[in-house]
């Protein structure tokens, strides 16, 4: 019954949740995108036209849906549709071979942090329909796998000298924790270890998020493959699959069972948590203690929309609900807008600016002392908004657990 | 995960039920599949419309009918505290519990209503009354013109909000610029009459901010009419219980398919979610169960066999003829009365189960469109049942 158009009763609850429907009156909104469109896709008759691709895959309307259908992904099956009987923008191009810019971004970082920052290229940029006016993330060259010494990647055969009642995480940080933000990557496996888990960090691409958001299931499925084949390795070893980055996680748990046509999709989908929810879940069996150092903060939590549609209470808040002293408001009725490539996009400038202003206004109405969220393009979006110190949950658990002075 | 109590739905009724119970200090969490039918709702709350006097209709309400379990005390305190809880949080509700009040619907007809949103508290136009509307150009769901078909001295000013829908009208208005805009086009006009009709789109956020600004700055007073869904008053009730709920730690599970669950010794002992990857399971000394009718899915009638959705309970059901020799539209249809029946401490009768109980339009006879009492029906079967399992879990 789950996920079939016909269960569609056109409440409109799924409208009242679209962020998109909100700010730009040329989408329709995930009700005719999705279910009602749907009744004519099938019978043939082509009625995908260009505002399908306003959609932000937030899927917000998935969650809302107290019937079962989840419009976002028949919207984003209709989007691939579009993509290949279209030729592809540059953008497009671009964005669903995130992958190899980045690890080529980081291997030449200096030079491409440059060029990136230079108002030439920024004006050709917006020439090839991508947005000049905010800046592009800056890559590190000493990216996290750089970081990790051989000896944590080892191959398999070194791993099952492990002990068997060892905790072991493996570790899939994604694109933007490997070549933007290294840094917080570090912080999250010194968080695992201070816990007693070991942790590897094993060779990995692109989820594949951005290839299926750019209409690019060959490339999506392409990097399906070799990370779950990678993983699958790990798993069958007695190790869990952790994500920080909720959207590569989203992909990982709800994408990979249907993308990939073989049950390592299932496996990978079952043993995969989100890095809260898994300490959450040691700490509630009496596997580790949370010992926490007063933080008289005020913060603002913007919840990622891929996280909020995990669909579980929010893991994170209920770690922070133990640190003295610490104050936290959440703020997940609004969506940034940025929807990772999507903000990069020019043609999308208006609607991403529209649910940014509206998203931060609320983050700042308790006058936070910082801002957080899991999701590094969120992050980046709302710095475009507001002077707030805006950071990773994890640097707040870092610093609660007293590792930033040592 | 563990709870004291966890409630199976998010409506009024479940929502009501799980911040009563997270003020007495216990620990929540509320599942639902999705986001209720109270958020395309007009706002408003009925208590029971079949009277000028709420509490003294429901007198002649059929002695099945739940209300009798909650009782007039009960009905009225539980109401109260739904009205001082939005008060507390910004978003007043106008009107007395005791009495019935109308509204003008989109179509130019009244309502009957007991409690309405601020925003609302100006909409009780009598026969003859003279005011003005404010519509929005190429607006989707309202047609000012059926208002003007019955109140026809109406005069018609439309603005040009930039976009067409409700939803984004209402999104504008929380923006400080549009609306000082707005409200200087409003001066523009040079309305005559004191009071102002528009559609409900004061805001999504902001709207008792809204309306207190405009009525300051231009000297009248405006209503909000309701539309069709997408409903910009039902979104602000739902958001708002909803925060106050998450405010009070209530933990909340969404997009939750209740798959299975395990039942011991007359108990039920815990629910699993079932989703892609790993299912949840979730435990708790008791449950409620506010997962609505037939719209809401908590109920479901296939091929004459009804069913109770979440636990499969023994649902009550009027018999063949009385159900399809009728006509469907016809107000006070037999299968309003279909439910679950519940004994005096809202559990589900000849269910089994000690530690679930029932809140909300689930309920038998409570035919909440003949009597005009969903809400009232919701808050005060939503916190009945939550101090009923209270007791139990103590």
């Amino acid at each position: 019954m789950k996920g079939s158009f016909e269960n569609c009763i056109r409440c409109t609850i799924c409208v009242e949740n679209c962020p998109v429907y909100k700010v730009n009156p040329e989408y329709p909104g995930p009700k005719q995108a999705g279910p009602d469109a749907e009744r004519f896709r099938l019978d043939g008759i082509e009625t995908v036209d260009k505002w399908i691709t306003h959609c932000t895959q937030c899927k917000r309307c998935d969650f809302a849906c107290p019937y079962g259908v989840d419009p976002s992904k028949l919207i984003l099956n209709a989007q691939i549709r579009y993509v290949s009987k279209h030729r592809k923008t540059l953008p497009q191009l671009l964005f669903s071979n995130f992958h190899y810019i980045a690890r080529l971004g980081s291997l030449f970082s200096l030079i491409t942090n440059f060029i990136t920052s230079q108002s030439l290229i920024r004006k050709l940029f917006k020439l090839i329909g991508l947005r000049g006016d905010i800046p592009f993330p800056k890559f590190r060259f000493k990216t996290l796998q750089r970081f990790r010494s051989k000896s944590v990647r080892t191959p398999i055969d070194r791993i099952m000298i492990n002990k068997p009642k060892e905790r072991k995480a493996a570790f899939f940080h994604g694109c933007y924790l490997n070549s933007n933000a290294p840094d917080e990557g570090r912080m999250i496996i010194s968080i695992l270890e201070h816990f007693g888990i070991k942790v590897a960090v094993p060779d990995q691409v692109c989820c594949g998020l951005p290839a299926l958001g750019n209409g690019d299931l060959v490339k999506a499925k392409r990097f399906a493959k070799k990370n779950s084949n990678e993983f699958a390795k790990f798993i069958n070893e007695g190790w869990d699959i952790l994500y920080s980055c909720t959207s590569c996680g989203h992909t990982l748990i709800y994408d990979y069972p249907e993308i990939l046509d073989t049950d390592e999709g299932e496996l990978i989908s079952k043993n995969t948590w989100n890095l809260y929810e898994y300490l959450l879940l040691l700490k509630e069996e009496g596997h580790i203690k949370f010992d926490f150092e007063p933080l008289k903060k005020v913060i603002s939590y913007h919840i990622p929309c891929h996280l909020r549609g995990r669909g579980v209470p929010y893991p994170a808040v209920k770690i922070f609900k133990e640190i003295p002293n610490l104050k936290v408001h959440i703020q997940d009725i609004n969506c940034c807008g940025f929807s990772g490539s999507y903000g990069f996009k020019e043609k999308n400038k208006k609607t991403t600016d529209a649910l940014g202003h509206i998203a931060v206004e609320s983050l700042e109405e308790h006058s936070p002392d910082i801002i957080i969220s899991d999701c590094g393009a969120c992050r980046m979006q709302i710095s475009n908004f507001t002077d707030t110190r805006i950071i990773d949950p994890i640097q707040v658990l870092f610093d609660a657990l007293g590792l930033s002075g040592g | 995960m563990k709870y004291d109590i966890v409630v199976i739905g998010s409506g009024m009724s479940g929502l009501m039920a799980s911040i009563y119970l997270a003020e007495q200090g216990l620990n929540i969490a509320v599942v639902s599949r999705g986001d209720p039918i109270c958020s395309v709702s007009s706002g408003c709350i009925d208590i029971a419309g079949t009277g000028d006097n709420t509490l003294d209709s429901i007198t002649n309400f059929p002695h099945e009918h739940p209300y009798h379990k909650v009782g007039k005390k009960g009905i009225f305190e539980s109401i109260q505290y739904f009205k001082d809880l939005m008060e507390e949080h910004g978003n007043s509700y106008s009107g007395d519990i005791k009495k019935n009040r109308t509204i003008l619907t989109p179509i130019g007809k009244h309502r009957i209503t007991s409690l309405v949103p601020l925003t609302m508290k100006h909409a009780d136009i009598s026969k003859d009354e003279i005011f003005h509307i404010i519509s929005f150009k190429g607006i989707k769901d309202f047609f000012p013109s059926y208002v003007k078909g019955i109140f026809q001295n109406t005069d018609i000013s439309i603005f040009d909000a930039g976009t067409h829908t409700t939803m984004g009208i209402a999104a504008k208005m929380d923006n400080d610029n549009f609306l000082s805009s707005f409200i200087e086009w409003i001066k523009s006009q040079k309305i005559k009459q004191k009071k102002v009709g528009l559609p409900a789109v004061l805001g999504i956020t902001k709207s008792p901010w809204i309306l207190k600004k405009l009525e300051l700055e231009t000297g009248k007073f405006f209503f909000e009419i309701p539309t069709l869904p997408p409903s910009v008053p039902g979104i602000r009730l739902y958001r708002r219980l909803k925060g106050i709920a998450g405010g009070k730690g209530v933990s909340f599970y969404g997009s939750a398919d209740i798959s299975d669950f395990k039942s011991e010794k007359n108990k039920i002992q815990y629910i699993t979610i079932k989703k892609p990857g790993r299912p949840d399971y979730i435990d708790a000394k008791a449950f409620i169960l506010a997962t609505g009718s037939f719209v809401s899915g908590g109920l479901f009638l296939d091929k004459n066999i009804f069913k109770e959705t979440v636990f499969n309970l023994p649902v009550y059901a009027p018999i063949d003829e009385e159900l399809f020799n009728q006509d469907f539209f016809k107000l006070g249809h037999p299968i309003e009365k279909s439910g679950i029946i519940i004994d005096k401490d809202f559990k589900a009768k000849e269910s089994g189960y000690n530690n679930l109980f029932i809140a909300g339009s689930i309920l038998a006879h409570s035919e909440t469109m003949k009597f005009q009492c969903g809400h009232g029906m919701a808050i005060s079967t939503g916190v009945a049942a939550a101090k009923d399992a209270q007791e139990y879990i103590r």
